[in-house]
This record gives structure tokens, sequence and C-alpha cells, in this order.
């Protein structure tokens, strides 16, 4: 923290206003932390008449032990069943009544809440995350936690297990990072773990990570920040302090994985699919925004050189391109997704994936693919940026996994520094057949998949806005 | 069994002074072209979006040629008289913009988003592809192979093959609702650069076209920018189309789309009802939303929150065409997935659900929530130029006024319990609705026949 101030008893305001630095868009945010450990970042901006609420837990998926996948998740759930002066679904019911919107998600690294308010109710979402953190096991009981364990269970069959490709995801992880490691399981837990937590688990998971030193509060938007600090105080200030938290285990591994791994899944699947998962740099360092640069030049929107090659030239492939799974506490991963066209066979689309990395990692980007992929990642920014909830998450993202919520407010700027000869490097040194896990889709001949289907933005209304698992 | 907290309590505070908001009221005005213009500065948003209109609606489509709409869609950023299809990707993305393209029942719209320093070139590009777009033949070609590769895509997904389903059963098979708004494998088939060329001759022009731009535009002399970019394209007149009626068959029936070993029955209950130009929306609105609009409504609180069946059900009201003279309909649906062994308890529930409401009604608590919470969204659901932007287009696309949304708002806040219940029994009442079930057809249909909620029928996936 640059500027951790411990704050006691009677309340004092000792933020300390940041000067508006290049890049960050004339925004500034302040630091503070109460004497339990809580750390506070404030951010004042009066355009609209809201304010943005998000707290950081550091606690995710990765904290999990074997046996337990899915419990950061599940428990993510049962923080919204209540809590010692709000009953029942009270949360969803005060925050939406106010004129709120709200929701809660779980990834390897974090879980966050986080509540969007009218300017004049920030003080009742604070009381509500306050009365959570402080008191939730003195509403937590059986009937919820079996409840949203059904629940739960749903959303993994709704978004994983019944649609095409759902587990993919989980798949590729599990090949690229390896037994026992912490990221080999992702957030939302297998089945059978799922039905063995118990609400004793729940309990001593809340009595580990929840504690207010392994959180960090971010309040931005239309706010008055003597005010807000006054309002953190009085309802975070005497949560009581505690430190039980045992470190996460290592997610360290090699830069380079050192051969290819592969996996070749025969389902009823519409079409072949290639993908993959390149083990990269991790998050927070300036070679991971120059793998970010490397993948948006390979494989970010239409003019890239996979969707030019595959889906323009070749015209082998339906869809084709990278995103990056950015993490802080483990390798990164380059994500490589292909369907393919009509019988194209995955051979010849992975010769060509081959074929464009290798070339390159040979040339570097050029000069204009560089502005390109440059001016793509600085919109991607201000859109996080342009609204007072991501501009809170961002925050307390960079609070949590890198000490510094300021760093935020720069980020932009240190993508636009990023040099070719960065870019070309990290592509060299990772983006290479031994460096990736790699999953082929096969179709089994269940049917012949040559029919008409309605799109557009139909009638599915689909319930993925409120207490999610968010896996990328 | 609990366990006390040791922290101090406080009474649960109460809210502080509303500071004012209002939904952004446009500037509208037109170019010497005919292209009419609505312009809205929002402070802060340094990301501009810019939609545009065209009055090519799918019922425009020829016989036999469903999904060139969409064709035409698309290949307006595959290429112009400046720059090839690739060139043109890289132009846009050079800019930092995206621009995304789709054809639906009542137009083909455009949506440009592009950080307010590019603002120039994002919207040169743009007028670049309505003005002079290319349509080679080889980039039609490829589009039309793309597009028949989704199709199986989409035929897996369940909710999609259960909108598919839905239209199909609700709709006369002559009107174009009642088919694929991006056609059939047959009709995109059929569809080539000639085709693509003749419909947007016909029915692409400024006259009857609309450009929404918000954003931050400060020091930005929108006039000239725009004179220079979209004032370039030229057209003939035309008169507005008519819009054909919306009807439905609504009789209360069951479709089961049968997808063996599924762990999860998709279902989509629905018919049509009345659209925006009708009196009853606010109440329909707020009626929907006590009804399924989020985890503490009706459906949620008992098939979530205490069965423990479904992710969420949600139920909705989306408008499928407008007219002027208020002849337009909105679709009226339930929407989610519940697991397999629980289909026949959790319809039954869903169906107990909707008689309770038609028997009991709403209660006032329930009516002052979901307005509290539909009116005091509305800041934080505009604050990004694009939900503007994308608002006031749907405005203009379904003939209603500029100020209709603020106007929304007001009517909202005055609807009482009485109003807001008979709103929602009348839109989803028991016996009126098709229920489509994407799901495991042997473990599901005997259960769901035992319902009584209308006779059953099964069809393959595929």
């Amino acid at each position: 923290m640059r500027t951790a101030i411990a704050i006691e008893g009677t309340y004092m305001p000792m933020g300390h206003t940041a000067t508006a630095e290049a890049g960050s868009g004339g925004l500034t945010a302040t630091e503070h932390r109460l004497a339990n450990g809580l750390r506070v970042v404030l951010s004042e901006d009066h355009l609209t008449p809201v304010a943005a609420v998000c707290l950081w837990y550091d606690v995710g998926s990765r904290h999990e032990v074997e046996g337990r996948t899915g419990l950061a998740h599940l428990f993510e759930h049962l923080m919204f069943q209540g809590s010692a002066q709000v009953k029942g679904n009270g949360h969803f019911e005060l925050v939406q009544g106010a004129g709120g919107s709200l929701n809660g998600t779980t990834s390897f690294e974090r879980t966050n809440y986080f509540e969007t308010m009218p300017a004049h109710q920030l003080e009742l979402a604070l009381w509500l995350e306050a009365d959570r953190m402080g008191s939730l096991l003195a509403a937590l009981d059986d009937e919820s936690m079996e409840n949203q364990r059904d629940v739960v269970k749903n959303e993994r069959r709704q978004r994983y297990d019944n649609v095409p490709y759902g587990t993919a995801f989980e798949k590729l992880t599990a090949l690229a990072y390896p037994e026992g490691h912490p990221y080999h399981h992702t957030p939302i837990g297998s089945m059978a773990d799922l039905d063995a937590a118990t609400l004793e688990d729940a309990r001593a998971f809340f009595r580990t990570y929840y504690a207010p030193g392994n959180a960090v509060l971010s309040v931005v938007g239309d706010i008055d920040p003597r005010q807000t600090l006054a309002w953190i105080e009085k309802y975070f200030g005497s949560i009581e302090a505690h430190d039980g938290k045992p470190e996460p285990r290592d997610g360290a591994l090699p830069d380079v994985i050192g051969e290819q791994l592969r996996e070749v899944v025969e389902e009823e699947v519409p079409a072949r699919a290639l993908m993959a998962a390149y083990r990269l740099p991790e998050d927070g360092t300036r070679a991971g925004d120059a793998a970010d640069l490397a993948l948006t030049v390979l494989g970010g929107g239409e003019s890239s050189r996979l969707y030019n090659r595959l889906v323009r030239r070749d015209r082998t492939a339906v869809a084709a391109g990278f995103g990056l799974l950015r993490l802080a506490g483990a390798p990164s991963l380059g994500w490589l997704d292909v369907k393919a066209s009509g019988d194209v066979e995955v051979p010849v689309i992975e010769a060509a994936i081959d074929e464009e990395l290798a070339r390159f990692a040979e040339e570097g980007p050029t000069a204009e693919e560089m502005e390109r992929a440059q001016a793509q990642l600085e919109r991607e920014w201000l859109d996080r940026l342009g609204t007072v909830a991501g501009r809170a998450d961002e925050l307390c993202r960079f609070a949590v996994l890198f000490g510094d919520p300021q760093l935020a407010l720069t980020a932009v700027q240190r993508v636009l520094e990023v040099t070719p000869e960065e870019v070309q490097e990290v592509a060299k040194a990772r983006l290479r057949p031994d460096n990736r896990a790699v999953l082929v889709y096969e179709p089994t001949p269940a049917a012949d998949h040559a029919q008409d289907a309605d799109a557009a933005q139909d009638a599915d209304a689909a319930a993925t806005d409120e207490t999610e698992e968010t896996a990328k | 069994m609990t366990e006390l907290a040791t922290m101090d309590f406080h009474p649960q505070p109460q809210a502080g002074e509303a500071r004012p908001w209002a939904f952004p009221a446009p500037e509208r005005g037109a170019l010497d072209n005919g292209l009419t213009v609505l312009r809205c500065h929002r402070p802060g948003q340094q990301v501009v979006a810019v939609e545009v209109l065209l009055d090519a609606p799918l019922d425009a489509e020829p016989d036999g040629l469903d999904g060139v709409a969409t064709i035409m869609a698309r290949a307006f950023s595959e290429g112009t008289d400046k720059h090839s299809a690739e060139e043109f990707a890289a132009e846009l993305e050079r800019a930092g913009a995206t621009l995304d393209a789709h054809a639906d029942h009542p137009g083909v719209r455009l949506s440009l988003e592009v950080p307010a320093s590019r603002l120039a070139k994002g919207l040169g590009l743009l007028a670049d592809a309505l003005r002079a777009p290319a349509f080679a033949d080889s980039e039609v070609e490829r589009l039309v192979g793309n597009r028949l590769d989704e199709i199986p895509h989409e035929l897996a997904n369940p909710s999609r093959r259960a909108a598919k389903e839905l239209s199909k059963e609700l709709f006369p098979a002559t009107a174009r609702v009642s088919r694929p708004r991006q056609g059939t494998e047959d009709t995109v088939r059929a569809v080539d650069a000639a085709a693509v060329r003749a419909f947007y001759d016909r029915h692409v022009r400024p006259a009857t076209a609309t450009a929404v731009v918000v954003g931050d535009l400060t020091g930005i002399d929108l006039d000239e920018l725009l004179g220079e970019t979209l004032g370039a394209w030229t057209g003939s007149p035309a008169k507005p189309r008519p819009v054909p009626p919306v009807t439905a068959d609504d009789t209360g029936r069951v479709i089961i789309v049968d997808r063996p070993g599924a762990v999860q029955t998709q279902l989509l209950i629905g018919r049509i009802g009345p659209d925006r130009h009708d009196r009853v929306w606010p109440a329909q609105v707020l009626g929907t939303y006590c009804l399924g609009g989020t985890l503490t409504s009706r459906l949620d609180r008992v098939l979530r929150e205490e069965k423990g069946y479904t992710y969420g059900v949600r139920s909705f009201g989306q408008v499928l065409r407008s007219a002027p003279d208020g002849s337009g309909a909105a679709m009226l649906a339930i929407s989610g997935s519940v697991d397999t062994p629980n289909t026949g308890p959790a319809l039954d529930d869903l169906f107990t659900v909707l008689r309770k409401l038609a028997a009991g009604g709403l209660t006032d608590a329930e009516r002052d929530v979901a307005v509290q919470n539909l009116v005091g969204v509305a800041p934080l659901k505009y604050e990004t130029a694009a939900a503007v932007a994308s608002t006031l287009a749907d405005q203009v696309e379904q003939h209603l006024p500029d100020d209709y949304q603020a106007t929304l708002y007001q009517q909202l806040a005055a609807t009482g319990t009485v109003e807001a219940t008979a709103a929602v029994v009348n839109a989803f009442p028991v016996d009126r609705l098709v229920t489509v079930l994407v799901g495991d057809a042997a473990q599901i249909k005997e259960p769901v026949e035992a319902l009584g909620i209308g006779q059953v029928t099964v069809v393959p996936a595929e």
C-alpha cells in the first residue's frame, strides 16, 4: 500500500489524495486502513448520482483443499442467505428495493461482492456488507446450505454440463496445471465435492478467510469521502480482526511446460474444435502485458493473424481467436479456441496455427499491428474504467493482487509502453508447441446436424446475472 | 445451530436525499441527405456509441432468401470502395473501434463504439460501409459458408433451440416472424452477392435511416464531422415500409424437443402481447418483474430459493415489432433451465405460481419494491453511452417519441398494485401459454403430461 493509514477509535479523516497521473484520465483514488486491517480505497466522480461498492476477499478456488473443490463459490452463494440483522434474501431485497444492483463472483484468486447504488443509498450497501462480514455465521444454517448446494449444482449443469464444449475450460485447466497444483481445478468444482461439502466446512471457511484483514473495500462514484469513510468506520470498524489464514499453496511453475500435453474428447458436439492453453507470464508484469498484446495481434478481433488465415483465407474455421486468462499467483493462460468449418480435419488447422505462431515469433509484430493491438486494449480499458462499478472492481483487483490500487489508474499507460521487441520476445519464448496443452473435440456420429436455428437476441433471458461463479 | 457474532450492530440506515437524474433528452435533426440524427452529450463517456438504423426489416427479404439481411449486415464490414475486407477490419481496430451489425425483424442495425479521440476515423469507416460497401463475390460467398457453419452450433444450444421452436409454434408459417431470423440452411445457401446487392439497393438509403450519437462530445464539432462522413451518403427518397400485423396461436400446449441424455430441461413458455404503444405496458413491466424479474420474484422464490430446481427462471417482455399505429406485439415469456428429474415438479410449481398470482394478486409491498428497483436503477443502467444510444435507437425503431423512456419512469411510479396484477395475469394466462421444453423426452414426457397444461408433442432436436 502506498498510503496505508491506520484509523483507530474516533473517526479522523486522513485520506491521501493522489495526484492525477498521466494516462489515468484524471481519475484519482485515496487509500486508508481500519485498525482491524480492512483496506479501503475511495474514488470520487460526480458525473452521475451513483456509487459503486466493491469488496474483494483474498480467497478463491486456489485456496480450496482436495475433496472440497467448489467450496469458495458455494460459500459465495451462502453470503446472500442472510446474516445477523439481514433476514433470508434480505441482501437482494434491500439493495434492489433501493434501486441498486448487486452480485458476487468467485474466481481462482478472489471472491468479490459488489453493489451499485443510487448515490443516496450508499450507506445501506455498506451496512449490508459489514453485517455479513461480521456476522454471517449467526444466520448460516442447514436449510440454506442444502438449498444453495442444489442451486449451484444446477448452475453447473446449465453453464457447463448441458452445453456443447461446456466442460472444455475445466478439461484444459486440468491439463495445463499439474495434478495437485492449486489451479488444477476450476471454481465451479466437481459434483462429488459439492455433494460432500458440509455446513462445518462452510463455517470453517468463513472463519479462515472472511476477515477484515483479508479484504479490500472500494467505493467509487458520487460520494463524500469524509462521510463515506466515517460510515465505513462505523459499520466495519468493530468487526474483530482475525488472522488464521494459511498461505495458499505455491502456484509457481517453470516458464514453459516442456512438452505438448494433449487430450482428445469424443462427444456429441456440433463440430470439430481445437482448443489450447499456452503457459504465459504472470499478471501484473511487463511481460504479461506484452503477452496480452501478442495474443491480440495473433487472435484478437477480425483483423488478427489467425482470423485472417483460418477464417478469411483458408476458410477452415468458423471462428478463431485467442483470449488471456490473467493470473497473478500462477502462470497465466493464453487461450486458443478454433471451431472447424464443415468437414475440415484438426491437423490441417493445427499446422496452419503452428506456422502462423512460428512466423510471428520469427518476425515480431509490424508497427501497424502494434498500433491496432494497443488501440484495442486501450478501448477495453476505457470501457472498464468508464463505469463506477468497473473502476471499483479494478481498484480492488490491483490492491488485492498487487498491493497498490493506484496501478489500476495507470494500467493502460503501461500497455502503451510495451515495445514490439518485448512482444516478439514473449511470443518466441512462450507461444511454442512444447508449451501448450491441447484439447481436440471429435464429434460422435450421433446425428447429422443439418438444419437451421434461430439466433439474434431471442427469448433467452437466462438468469446469469445473479450470484455467479466466473471462471474467466 | 448458529453462532453469535462479536461486532457492534447498528440499525439499518435510512436513505439520504435523492439526487436528481433524468433519462437524457436527445437533440433531433437531419442531414441534407435526409438522414435523421439524434445526438446526446454525456460528459465523461470517453467511448462514443453510434447506432445506425436501416429500414430493412426481415419481412422485406425476398421469398426463399431468409438470411439475406443478415449476410448484408455482416458484409458491411467486409470491404468498401476504399478498403479491402482485411484492410477495413484493420482500420477499424486501428481506431480502437468495434463495429457490429445485425438484422432483426424491425430492421438492420449497425453499432459503432470508438474512443472520442478517434470518432472522426470511426465515423468515416461507418459511412464508407453504408455508402459504398464492396459486397465482393468472394466475401459474400465466405460469409454464406460461415453462416452455414454456425447453424449446427445454434441448434446444439438448448436456449436457442427452444427459441426457434417457440417462434415456429406461435406464428403462422407464412409470417416471417415464425422463421429463424438468420435464415435456414436452404435459404442461406441461396444467398449470393447479387442478392445482397439487390437487397441493399432496394432498402438501404439515408432518407429512411437514423443515426444516434452518444458520448462525451466536448470539443467535437459533430455537425462538421457528420457532414463529412454520413453526409456523403446518397440515395433516393422513399416512404417507410408498412408493418405487417403479428398474430399468434397461443392455445395452451407443450412441445418437447428431444435431447436424449440431457441433464437439464431448458424451458421457454410464451405467447404474444401488447408492445410499448399500449397503455398497459408500464403495468405489464411492473407485474412481469414481480413474477420473474429477479431472484426474489415469485418464480425464483419457489423454484430456486425454496426448491433449488434451477439456477434461475426469468419472465420478460421483449418487443418483436412495433408499428406507428400501435398494432405491434411483444413476446411475453418465462425462461430458465431445471434439472431433468425435477422437470415435472418444477413445471407444476411454476404453473402453481401463475395460478396463485391470478387468484390472489400482487401485494402492495411487492409492487413498491418493484417500482423502487425499476425506477431507481435507471441512473446505473444508463451510465454508459452505449446503453443510452441503444435505448434511443430502440425508441426510433419502435416508432416511439424521443422522450418515451423518460416518461415511462413517471408512469411506472404512478402504476398501482391492482393495475400491475391485472397486466401480469393477462400477460400470462395459464391456459394460453405455449410451453417448449428442450430435454430428455424419455424422462420428462410422462410427468409433464400428468400436469394437464396442454397436449404434449415430442419433436426431434435435429
